[in-house]
């Protein structure tokens, strides 16, 4: 890939960030592609130092604060007209309990979500605390209803413990995932703003 | 080593690579790269952070037909240094009480 296809292909991946920062990025790359070539390597192998465009459209996308990825879809970077304002304000009763709705929609799936998570761990802690319990129980029990009791009580007892610690393998690996998806799921909201202007 | 170490680390490696006279992108990479792993692509975000918190100002000069911009540290950025070298001298202490294995000092 030689120079200034490098710089299409990162302009490509920048729609949607404010253009300020696209100049100013496309800026420094090519400022430091010449910098590499002055120093003696070859074209292809300065942009190949570069490393991977996407990354480099990646990290940017994540240092831009989401109000201003919002703001520039909106406005494209120019303060809003007054007729904007103005039919913003006269809307408002529209789009407020839109947006609303949106908010409290992807609030709930999130509660939903955690909720689950934090069942899963009732249903694992119950199922220790009970194992725990029969299994303490049994010795009180073989004293007063004899060794068929017992056994009872301490097999149960070891079914649920044993239960309860492969569940807590399970609820460990759920919490991170479900930590995983929530970030993704915001940068998807991100990226949600950014792609639609490069469509 | 940890990331978000390293990530501190090279803030105040940038800042350190301006402190005695202005420089510019390319060279700020040599001069840091023989103490840690940096590339021009993890430099930029750390030159956008430091601008943004006025620790550095950015100018534009020519160069063999084209332009090199020069960053130049501000009391911010110098601040940021002092900051980093008392700190460490906090580490270190916690450092060597750790390879004493926390043994009581005598």
């Amino acid at each position: 890939m030689n120079k200034e296809q490098f710089i299409l292909a990162l302009y490509d991946e920048l729609k949607g960030i404010p253009i300020d920062d696209v100049e100013k990025t496309i800026n420094y790359y090519r400022e430091m592609i010449d910098e590499r070539m002055e120093d003696g390597m070859s074209e292809e192998e300065a942009v190949a130092a570069m490393g991977s465009i996407q990354d480099i459209a990646e990290q940017i996308l994540a240092e831009t604060p989401l109000t201003t990825l919002v703001r520039d879809k909106v406005t494209g970077g120019k303060p809003l007209p007054t007729w904007e304002i103005v039919l913003l304000v006269l809307g408002a009763p529209l789009w407020i309990p839109l947006g609303a709705a949106a908010f409290s929609i992807l609030l709930a799936v999130y509660i939903v979500i955690w909720s689950m998570v934090i069942a899963l761990g009732a249903v694992t802690f119950a199922l220790a605390v009970s194992g725990i319990a029969c299994i303490i129980g049994c010795v009180p029990l073989m004293l007063r209803m004899g060794v068929a009791y017992m056994l009872f009580s301490l097999g149960g007892g070891l079914v649920c413990t044993g239960i309860a610690v492969l569940l807590f393998f399970v609820l460990r690996a759920t919490v991170i995932g479900v930590a995983k998806l929530s970030r993704s799921i915001w940068l998807g909201i991100k990226s949600i703003f950014v792609r639609k202007e490069a469509a | 080593m940890d990331i978000q170490l390293k990530r501190g680390l090279l803030d105040v490696c940038v800042l350190a690579a301006i402190k005695n006279e202005d420089s510019y992108g390319y060279q700020i990479v040599k001069d840091i790269k023989p103490y840690v792993e940096i590339s021009e692509s993890t430099l930029y975000p750390i030159l956008r952070r430091l601008e943004a918190a006025e620790c550095l100002s950015v100018r534009s000069v020519e160069h063999n037909g084209r332009l090199r911009k020069y960053y130049h540290i501000l009391p911010p950025g110098r601040e940021r240094i002092d900051q980093f070298t008392t700190d460490w001298r906090e580490i270190e202490s916690i450092h060597e009480f750790i390879t004493r294995g926390g043994e009581r000092h005598e």
